[in-house]
């Protein structure tokens, strides 16, 4: 094994693209990411997140290209085994099972996860998983009654209970107020520092992309237009012309 | 050449009923979501009135068409205001619950079953036909009956499909089989499109009866044997769908008027079981299905 | 929940056991063989749902069980604990085969697919003169040293049974059944075959069907292809939702009553059709809960807390 510099990549796409009809939401898309690190996927309404996030994670074929987790060609697999290969996505709507517990859903999480391990052990991942993101007191409560913001927390941590190594939340952020995303930001750094995890972050709250991301990737109209550390990308005139123009991103 | 023919019309033939009856079905849950598994008991319905007021019209010195025609009228309209009922007492209240709504036309079919065999006895009861009489089609022997049959189920259809691209009741229905909240919020009444179409879906189906009656072994328990076929056509075609129905209804008759004729009925009736399971495996909405 | 469950449950069973020993081998004792069978058919339908999915094909995994005990039995002289064995085995072999298959397709389209599957199972029997065509088999007897404790045999096999499935609903792979009906993209996005559990809790669901359907065969000695058409799995149905869906012991509430509703028509030369047909009409427009449903609302509005969420609404 030769240890460089340069930290070793978990996943890799390249060229992934998908139409549906007449419509080419993504094309020639590659991306990287790598060993602990947080990555942003931005770009406005349309620019084709959601179906990169759906190639990324399986839930959608891709008509070109590869992808690959931790060096293994995953490219045409089914949700299930990229999931097993460890990367775990959330959705933006509905990211639950409504009528159960949130100890039940955390715990199907953990049944994900661990194959092959004892009652008793699935029980301690829920309970470790519910305090590190803050719903250790509301596990008995059905999830579909939880206020909205702990509703966002229940998704994560049923992501991240098989503890994947490549975690990708599809808007996390969405109608939390600020005190709830600061401490949610916070979960995500010590997910990554914590448990080695990588993190792929969707969303609109361009603030806390640009406080909390290591680099960001741009899209637009299912392209990418950039790529880079918030600095950069904050300067690049392409994204500036494109999107970012009229956002506060102090 | 001479058997081939004939295979196809026969085919046409069953073809006509089954569309009509998988007609009915596709309307129901394409605007109601609902599987009426009682859709059968319609028919039988009207087939069975029928059976009994063309005697008695006949009898009370109507020439036979007007007898047929009357007796017609009388099923048709005696199984709309059936249908009517049953959906403000049942239906309307499982709207959209698929599970709820199969349960209590479950339980509907069961009642209503019953009652028929109290009311009408299990016997079989011939009807006269309409017109008598053989008439050769491209060299082919058919009977009279039959084609008057296929021509009106292809007139109904006709109409069907022109009454819901053209009229605003079947504008009306369509936009709620595709989408009924936006339906709503374009301020069409659901309450109404769902009694009219319900009622509408009985009507077609008590057609059917009525124009199966002088060829068919009328009983209470006429239309279970076209209750399984009509729903293979329905899946076949796509739930919903009304050119689907059709497909459905087609395809079905095709393949029990061919396997029927070169191996016999109950291998045609395994075989369609196998053809809608290979289908759904390619497409898991059936052929035409969307939503 | 859990243990202290359990272990009332084996006690019930037990105790209906030791009850149904004073029924005797007379009529009671097939009324009693017809509840249980009943119970377990509906509770197997009751398991299903767990995945979202109406089974409608309950009754023909059922008749390939009493089949295969009656062709085991009377053709291939086989035993009768191996008899009971092989209708396991036929039934989930079968279910795994049609279920991988059919479990693609979801709602009605499955519900139709199932229905279709009995009656293309019925013509089949009919067609097939090794299992006696039309008239069906005949001369299939439970070993002589049960005797007139056969009913109460039943009703402990019935009552292992339903206690299985409620078992099973309560572990972790019956959350991950649960899981999958209420939403099965974050199932899959865990890394769980989704399609996999489905097939598993109905190859389950099954193997109990066709070991009722053993039960069936060697109670009424006599089985035909007619008793295993939709209209069985349409009973079913009706104990499971005059009962109640939510709770285990619906199934098995509904079956009691109505069995017992059905046995009274009978005697007073009713038609039982109707009775039934009405006891569902009823039941899901005044009671969809079912029997236990109500019960259980009366009994928390008594103590004035709120109704906790339901367990799953079916759409």
């Amino acid at each position: 094994m030769i240890t460089t510099d340069t930290p070793s990549i978990r996943l890799r796409a390249q060229g992934l693209s998908r139409r549906f009809g007449g419509l080419l939401a993504v094309s020639d898309l590659s991306l990287e990411i790598r060993e602990r690190e947080i990555v942003g996927l931005i770009g406005p309404n349309g620019a084709g997140k959601s179906t990169t996030f759906n190639l990324l994670s399986g839930f959608l074929a891709s008509s070109s290209g590869r992808l690959q987790i931790d060096g293994h060609d995953v490219t045409g697999s089914s949700a299930e085994t990229i999931s097993r290969h460890g990367l775990v996505r959330t959705f933006q709507h509905g990211s639950m099972m409504r009528t159960m517990t949130v100890e039940d859903n955390i715990l199907i999480g953990a049944i994900g996860g661990m194959r092959g391990g004892s009652r008793h052990e699935r029980a301690r991942r829920v309970r470790e998983t519910a305090e590190l993101v803050g719903l250790q007191h509301v596990l008995g409560e059905t999830a579909g009654n939880l206020p909205h913001g702990l509703q966002r927390l229940a998704s994560i941590a049923i992501a991240f209970a098989p503890r994947p190594r490549l975690l990708c939340l599809d808007e996390p952020l969405t109608g939390l107020n600020q005190t709830e995303v600061a401490s949610v930001l916070a979960t995500f750094r010590a997910i990554r520092d914590r448990f080695d995890t990588s993190i792929l972050l969707v969303e609109h709250n361009m603030k806390a992309v640009m406080r909390t991301c290591d680099r960001l990737y741009v899209l637009h109209h299912g392209q990418l237009l950039a790529t880079g550390t918030p600095a950069e990308i904050r300067e690049n005139p392409q994204v500036l012309a494109a999107y970012l123009g009229n956002v506060n991103v102090d | 050449m001479q058997t081939l023919l004939q295979l196809f019309f026969t085919a046409l033939q069953i073809g006509a009923v089954y569309i009509l009856f998988a007609l009915g079905l596709t309307l129901i849950f394409g605007v109601l979501r609902i599987v009426n598994f009682a859709h059968g008991q319609f028919f039988t319905l009207s087939a069975l009135i029928v059976s009994v007021a063309v005697p008695w019209f006949a009898n009370g010195g109507s020439p036979v068409w007007l007898a047929y025609t009357l007796a017609c009228l009388c099923g048709v309209i005696v199984t709309s205001a059936l249908g009517a009922l049953v959906y403000e007492v049942g239906f309307k209240r499982v709207e959209r619950d698929m599970t709820g709504s199969f349960i209590l036309s479950a339980g509907f079919v069961l009642m209503i079953e019953g009652v028929f065999t109290k009311l009408f006895g299990g016997i079989v009861r011939p009807v006269p036909p309409l017109v008598d009489g053989n008439i050769d089609v491209f060299g082919i022997s058919v009977a009279a009956q039959r084609l008057v049959l296929c021509g009106v189920a292809a007139a109904l259809t006709l109409l069907l499909t022109l009454a819901l691209g053209g009229t605003r009741f079947g504008k009306a229905l369509r936009a709620v089989s595709i989408d009924h909240q936006a339906a709503m919020l374009q301020g069409i009444s659901y309450r109404r499109i769902g009694f009219g179409g319900f009622v509408a879906a009985t009507a077609i189906g008590a057609v059917a009866g009525a124009l199966i009656a002088p060829v068919a072994a009328v009983s209470p328990t006429l239309g279970d044997a076209y209750l399984v076929k009509g729903f293979i056509a329905v899946v076949i075609g796509g739930m919903g769908s009304v050119p689907g129905a059709i497909l459905g209804g087609l395809f079905i008759a095709f393949v029990e008027s061919f396997v029927g004729f070169y191996f016999d009925p109950s291998v045609a009736s395994l075989a369609i079981f196998v053809l809608v399971m290979a289908v759904l495996l390619v497409r898991p909405k059936g052929l035409l299905g969307h939503e | 929940m859990n243990e202290r469950f359990f272990r009332q449950g084996l006690l019930a069973v037990a105790l209906a056991a030791l009850l149904s020993v004073a029924a005797g081998s007379g009529y009671a004792g097939n009324l009693v063989i017809w509840i249980a069978i009943a119970a377990v058919l509906a509770s197997t339908l009751r398991f299903v749902l767990l995945i979202g999915e109406l089974n409608f094909a309950v009754a023909a995994f059922f008749g390939l069980g009493a089949y295969a005990s009656g062709a085991a039995t009377t053709l291939w002289q086989l035993p009768f604990g191996l008899s009971i064995l092989t209708s396991g085995v036929v039934a989930l072999l079968a279910s795994a085969a049609f279920g991988y298959v059919t479990l693609r397709v979801k709602g009605p389209y499955f519900l139709l697919i199932g229905f279709a599957f009995t009656e293309a199972l019925r013509i089949l029997y009919t067609r097939s003169e090794w299992l006696g065509g039309n008239s069906g088999m005949v001369g299939i007897f439970p070993p002589a040293v049960l005797g007139d404790y056969f009913p109460t045999f039943v009703v402990a096999v019935a009552g292992a049974l339903i206690l299985l499935l409620a078992r099973i609903e309560h572990s972790h792979l019956g959350r991950v059944f649960v899981a999958i009906r209420d939403n099965d993209s974050v199932v899959r996005s865990v890394g769980i075959p989704v399609h996999a559990m489905k097939v598993l809790c109905f190859c389950i669901a099954s193997l109990v069907a066709g070991v009722a359907g053993a039960l069936q065969a060697f109670s009424n000695n006599v089985i035909s292809p007619l008793d295993f058409s939709f209209m069985l799995s349409t009973f079913a149905l009706a104990y499971l939702k005059v009962g109640g869906e939510r709770h285990a012991l619906g199934p098995v509430v509904g079956a009691v009553l109505l069995v017992l509703l059905a046995s009274v028509a009978q005697r007073f030369g009713g038609s039982e059709q109707i009775f039934y047909g009405a006891a569902i009409v009823f039941g899901v427009l005044f009671m969809p809960d079912g029997l236990t449903g109500w019960l259980a609302r009366r009994r928390t509005a008594r103590a004035k807390t709120a109704l906790p969420s339901p367990a799953g609404e079916m759409q």
